[in-house]
């Protein structure tokens, strides 16, 4: 019942889709951290305006369909007169639907930094940014990773919306395959198991990457456990 | 061009009948998968079957690590290919219950998790097993830690009922779409249906410290 | 000059309805060392946190070597931040909590603000660790991270951190309230050093008998306010005030458990 001749004949189109996928996303990765980071310290803003502004953004991104925000970026931006790609449009809206996440992962992550963090930066006379950059940032990293992961897995998946702007990625190249073929079977598992082998290899990638950020503060100790005796050995 | 609000607002009545679709298709998904995860749970943890556990271990990676958009065409597009020739409604039904009961079932796994053993054997000491434990002591206790988590799930419930539009599932999101192609105001329409989306949502997901709060006292 | 080193100027902090500072004014000379006592919630810390603006005062003025440091009465422009940043490095702070970067080791930990506050080349800024480092006893653990370490030690990295800035000024914030008493030693030897090197220090303390030794001058807040001021050893054994007495009264029998333990 399988067509397997399928599997054959289209994976080269199928692949070239995967490949704007993943290139859409790290693009979008790529603006939506540090758009996520500027919301961030924007949201803990002392000016009123630059918080309310910055609490919507993430508000309003996070409360509705991304494939709403899609078609709003890609109607609204040529009727304020700047005509881009669909990809270019696609990448936009990935990075600003995932902004407001990321957004939302970093502030926790710094407020999961104690407050003394903070104050001893600036008792030494670090300006609020130096503080953020030397002392708190680096600490909130081994916080956010495992959301900050979860959150590119969630941004791969919602990709697959940007094939309804046209845009030939992954989604789209197994809808047209589907459109000559008629195999929607195959078609739609073979693009199933393509998003699942990404997302599976990022998870894996960024556990590897966690733990050796862990390793690298406690390199004496691959447990808290172990750890923990020392410390109390310490103060014996 | 400049943004007409008359067209946002001559569009509102038939956004609102869509909003109205939305929230039953929404609520009738969300309502079979978190039956579906309950039943998955409870399955899981009774029959303690290798089997059973690698199977479903397999079902929730694929719906995880898959786009929910690919699979409602899977179900849209694949089941009638068995003969199976459920409408879009139905289809977009199947497929939304399927996905999210991957999602609930983790949440409640994680609610059930904090349940003491204790639980179990006190009641069984009692004489309480099977249905009744289940019913009256298990689940409760396992609903209510895992609130905030099932409210964040029916969220995003509520927003993939936007990706039924594209099986033809006329919700909130295929009215816009279907207002503005005789009109040719996207971003009028589009504007008001996000507007509509963003207070469902924004409401729904601040209903958590509520539920949350009545459920405690009740308990307490 | 000398007795206008540092001059703080009717300091007053309110949080809520709390009297954190009422009115208090200090003129501190170079060299002088200056211990802080008083009930929890008396407002010492606070004074602290005042004085290099922290904890911005609600009232009053800080002057550091004839320059104001802060005013409450001025608002914080751009240009003022800055210069209180390049303050704040003159006046080193040292924690309760310690407050040691755990993601920077410990050489780390006193070079980084040396790098990105004083504007020092790396190799300047790593043999001035190294130096500071070998002074208050961590010139073994330069390799170290701070969870590893013991809280007297974290402290000892602490100062090490303020030190590194050439600071003219210490602020101390209870600096051995968080130690096991086994550990207090080893910081109080630091800061004894520190005191015949001739720093210029405000201490928040608990340890009457370091005081008494190294102190010129002791301050007993209560309420917000300066109730007794004078030579430590003077104030310790003829305290004027009923709420001085008491206050010892309370501190004693804790206090001398700890040195009995030391």
């Amino acid at each position: 019942m399988l067509e397997y001749q399928i599997f054959f004949d289209y994976t080269p189109m199928l692949l070239l889709g995967f490949w704007l996928t993943i290139k859409i996303v790290v693009c979008a990765i790529a603006l939506g951290i540090p758009l996520g980071l500027f919301l961030a310290l924007g949201r803990r803003s002392k000016f009123l305006i630059v918080s309310f502004l910055s609490t919507s953004f993430i508000e309003v991104f996070r409360n509705t369909p991304f494939i709403i925000q899609v078609f709003l970026f890609y109607y609204v931006l040529p009727f304020y007169g700047l005509k881009l790609s669909a990809e270019y449009v696609g990448v936009l809206a990935l990075a600003a639907f995932g902004g407001a996440y990321f957004a939302e992962i970093i502030r926790a992550g710094i407020d999961a930094v104690p407050k003394g963090q903070l104050e001893s930066a600036r008792a030494i006379g670090m300006t609020d940014w130096q503080a953020m950059r030397n002392v708190i940032l680096p600490q909130t990293l081994s916080i956010v990773i495992p959301p900050l992961t979860n959150q590119t897995l969630t941004l791969i998946k919602e990709s697959a919306i940007l094939s309804t702007i046209t845009v030939h990625e992954l989604t789209m190249t197994g809808l047209m395959v589907q459109g000559e073929t008629f195999r929607p079977f195959e078609v739609f598992i073979m693009v199933a198991l393509l998003y699942w082998a990404l997302n599976e290899t990022v998870a894996t990638l960024m556990r590897k990457f966690e733990q050796s950020i862990k390793k690298k503060r406690n390199p004496t100790s691959d447990s808290n456990s172990s750890s923990t005796v020392e410390k109390s050995e310490g103060t014996k | 061009m400049k943004f007409d609000i008359s067209y946002t607002l001559e569009a509102f009545p038939r956004l609102l009948e869509g909003a109205f679709i939305t929230l039953q298709v929404a609520i009738l998904g969300f309502t079979l998968s978190v039956l579906l995860a309950t039943t998955i749970t409870v399955a899981r943890t009774s029959l303690n079957s290798k089997i059973f556990n690698s199977i479903l271990a397999f079902y929730i990676s694929f719906i995880r690590g898959t786009p929910i958009l690919v699979q409602i065409f899977l179900v849209y597009y694949v089941l009638p290919v068995f003969g199976l020739n459920l409408g879009p409604f139905t289809a977009g039904i199947v497929a939304i219950t399927l996905n999210s009961a991957a999602f609930v079932t983790e949440i409640l796994r994680g609610g059930l998790a904090s349940v003491p053993v204790g639980q179990f054997e006190a009641a069984k000491s009692l004489g309480i097993s099977g249905y009744a434990l289940w019913r009256k002591i298990i689940l409760p206790q396992t609903f209510i830690t895992s609130i905030p988590p099932l409210v964040n799930e029916f969220t995003m419930v509520l927003k993939a009922t936007a990706l039924l539009s594209l099986i033809t599932v006329v919700e909130l999101m295929r009215v816009s779409q279907q207002i503005y192609s005789a009109n040719y105001h996207p971003v009028e329409v589009l504007s008001g249906a996000f507007v509509i989306y963003f207070l469902m949502c924004f409401v729904v997901s601040r209903s958590s410290v509520f539920l949350e709060n009545r459920f405690k006292v009740k308990r307490a | 000059m000398t007795s206008n080193f540092l001059e703080i100027k009717g300091l007053h902090k309110r949080f809520g309805n709390i009297a954190a500072l009422n009115n208090v004014s200090l003129n501190v000379s170079k060299g002088e060392v200056i211990f802080v006592i008083g009930p929890s919630g008396c407002g010492k810390s606070t004074l602290l946190r005042a004085v290099n603006w922290l904890t911005p005062p609600d009232k009053g003025e800080v002057w550091l070597e004839g320059e104001l440091v802060g005013s409450s009465s001025s608002k914080l422009t751009i240009k003022q931040s800055q210069l209180l940043n390049g303050f704040r490095a003159r006046m080193g702070m040292v924690f309760q909590q310690f407050n040691v970067w755990p993601h920077l080791n410990v050489l780390e930990n006193v070079v980084r603000a040396q790098l990105v506050v004083a504007k020092r080349k790396r190799a300047d800024a790593e043999s001035t660790a190294l130096k500071i480092l070998d002074q208050v006893g961590l010139q073994n653990k330069i390799d170290e991270w701070p969870d590893h370490l013991s809280g007297g030690q974290k402290q000892r990295l602490a100062i090490a951190r303020a030190l590194a800035m050439d600071p003219t000024l210490m602020l101390l914030d209870e600096p051995t309230s968080a130690l096991d008493p086994e550990l207090i030693g080893e910081v109080l030897t630091v800061l004894k050093r520190l005191v015949n090197n001739g720093m210029t220090m405000l201490i928040v303390t608990h340890e009457l008998g370091f005081a008494s030794e190294f102190g010129d001058r002791l301050l007993f807040m209560d309420g917000g306010e300066v109730i007794e001021e004078g030579p430590p050893k003077k104030i310790l054994t003829m305290p004027k005030t009923k709420r001085l007495k008491m206050f010892l009264e309370k501190l004693d029998v804790t206090s001398f458990k700890k040195e009995e333990k030391l």
